[in-house]
């Protein structure tokens, strides 16, 4: 597949009506064997009989524009958590979204901040944004065109953020989580719910995901390595044998909280969950695909291991298996007891990170907690 | 292409990818590995890892290429991948001169992290844009003179000189070793791990990348 690149700065065309699925990517190959897209449209008709019932029961559950929601969240935390567990409806996501992830209340207290930082912030890291707008999500209808509403939107979120907290800037990745989000809510409401994230409004803060030295990459990585090794033995001794480390593959799984290269229907089921219940369930997800893979993966060889390990099957991924295999993996509290040993060996680092995390400038209206 | 897994070599030699953001590190390696290129690519996110097998120098030679991301940041996780590699392509674009003026901090950060012996070479991408090429053949070419390293210039695009540069690092890369395994005074031993097909490549580390070493290069 091979075009000729430009590279002027003028809107692109409009992307050619290529066939899409019901998420607007692009499909791989159109022609592909009618077997495939009559299997799909069935289950696509079953999905909205199911969706319709559940649209219904979440309707009353947050009221008009939410309105209920903290009432019911009080009153039945798990009957929400349950829910939230089988799928958000998708007209209601982006709603939800807002809802549980505390990005709703950023946003009232905060009235005409993001406009500020996108219309009379200059931020060092531009160039590095817009480098990388047309490589987030190629593939999807919203991004591909140049310079279109899509890639403009993805620019400002992006490029406000990286005013709104300068430690952290701009880093590779995060444009997956705002393109994300974009596809869900509108510019503001993406912006504040990355700031909900990444300052921690509900749970604990993500910034050191993208904070210099990536500090918590490296630890859910120490973390995600022991538990492997904890739950499934075999296959943690076969990766030992076979030298392949979590950097390796499970990266991107926290950069970009399974949003980078899972399908799409996956990646949004994991992110309800993210959502409402924290980092967790990506440890979770990833513990469940290696589980569900075990029998395969320990007989792999290194570099078909790494393959393995990129390409999971399309059965494991299905969100209706792997969910509930996730959920049935219990890891709260070893994952606590983990992070601890992993700041005593490291003490010195993360002290210093609470130094500067404390120096920070924090917008006066925002409340860190 | 198909290749069987349990295929044979002579020499197994680890390479990375290096250079800044965007220079076509990916596709460079698409290019060589799977002959394939692709305009809308994601950007890389930590590091990804590919494989050719190819002649080189009337041996066969399997090369494991760990492909990097290139924005600073991700040098926290990415730098533990130059330890044991045998060769680095350093790449930069020759439509923006920053990404060659990096090249000298690249230069560095291998110097800081790799092995002191690592083979480098330094690789101009993306001349099939002519009208935007901002930096000079002779100027890269002379820098690369000064720092020992080689040097060309690809199209990942074009398929142009891809091919060439692997084979011209893999080919350093042969040299060196044959040399020191002639000069070791374990060489039959050496040469009888070399024909099972066995790693030369392995610098220890716990990112090294199979699992039976033999002998540190």
């Amino acid at each position: 597949m091979e075009r000729k690149r430009s590279d002027d700065y003028e809107s692109g065309p409009l992307p050619s009506p290529r066939a899409l699925d019901r998420f607007g990517f692009v499909k791989p190959d159109a022609n592909t064997s009618e077997g495939v897209a009559k299997t799909n449209r069935s289950a696509y008709e079953y999905e909205k009989i199911k969706e319709r019932r559940r649209v219904r029961k979440w309707r009353k559950m947050i009221g008009v524009g939410g309105s209920d929601w903290k009432h019911y969240l009080r009153k039945k935390p798990n009957v929400v958590k349950r829910r939230i567990r089988k799928g958000i409806p998708d007209c209601l996501r982006g709603l939800v979204w807002q809802l549980i992830s505390g990005s709703r209340d950023l946003l009232l207290m905060n009235p005409g901040v993001y406009e500020q930082l996108v219309i009379y912030e200059t931020s060092a890291s531009e160039l590095d944004i817009i480098r990388d707008i047309s490589r987030t999500f190629p593939s999807h209808v919203f991004f591909q065109q140049r310079h279109g509403p899509g890639q403009r939107s993805l620019y400002n979120v992006l490029k406000a953020y990286s005013v709104f907290d300068r430690d952290v800037g701009y880093v590779q990745g995060m444009g997956f989580l705002a393109g994300l989000l974009l596809l869900y809510m509108s510019e503001e409401d993406a912006f504040w719910l990355l700031v909900a994230l990444l300052k921690g409004a509900v749970h604990a803060p993500m910034e050191g995901l993208y904070l210099a030295g990536l500090p918590l990459v490296q630890q859910y990585l120490f973390q995600f390595e022991r538990l492997v090794r904890e739950h499934l033995p075999k296959l943690g001794e076969h990766f030992s044998e076979e030298m392949i480390n979590p950097s390796m593959y499970a990266s991107q799984w926290f950069i970009t909280v399974f949003s980078y290269s899972f399908p799409f229907h996956l990646a949004l089921r994991i992110w309800d969950v993210f959502l409402y219940e924290g980092v967790k369930i990506v440890f979770k997800v990833g513990l469940a695909l290696l589980k569900y893979c075990h029998d395969d993966l320990v007989k792999l060889p290194f570099e078909k291991l790494i393959h393995g390990l990129k390409n999971f099957s399309e059965d494991a991924m299905n969100p209706d298996t792997l969910l509930p295999l996730a959920y049935s993996i219990k890891i709260t509290k070893r994952l606590e007891e983990l992070k601890l040993e992993y700041e005593k060996k490291n003490g010195k680092i993360t002290r210093s990170r609470e130094i500067s995390e404390n120096e920070k400038p924090i917008l006066p209206s925002i409340q860190s907690n | 292409m198909s290749r069987r897994g349990d295929e044979e070599y002579d020499y197994l030699f680890k390479v990375v990818l290096i250079g800044d953001s965007g220079v076509g590190k990916s596709n460079i390696l698409s290019r060589f590995t799977r002959n394939e290129f692709c305009l809308e690519s994601k950007s890389t996110i930590g590091v990804e890892f590919a494989t050719r097998t190819l002649e080189v120098e009337g041996r066969t030679v399997k090369s494991q290429i760990w492909d990097t991301a290139g924005q600073e940041r991700y040098r926290a996780i990415t730098s533990a991948y130059y330890r044991g590699a045998l060769g680095a392509l350093l790449v930069y674009d020759v439509t923006k001169p920053t990404t060659f003026d990096n090249v000298t901090r690249w230069l560095k950060e291998l110097r800081d992290h790799a092995d002191a012996n690592i083979v480098i070479m330094l690789i101009g991408n993306k001349t099939d844009l002519r009208h935007l090429r901002a930096v000079n053949t002779e100027d890269a070419q002379s820098y690369a003179e000064r720092e020992g390293l080689s040097f060309i210039e690809t199209s990942a695009l074009e398929a142009t000189n891809v091919e060439k540069a692997f084979q011209t690092i893999l080919g350093e890369i042969y040299r060196i070793i044959s040399k020191k395994s002639l000069s070791s005074s374990n060489d039959s031993a050496a040469a009888a791990n070399i024909k099972e097909g066995k790693t030369i490549a392995i610098g220890g580390s716990e990112t090294a990348t199979t699992n039976k070493p033999c002998c540190t290069s």
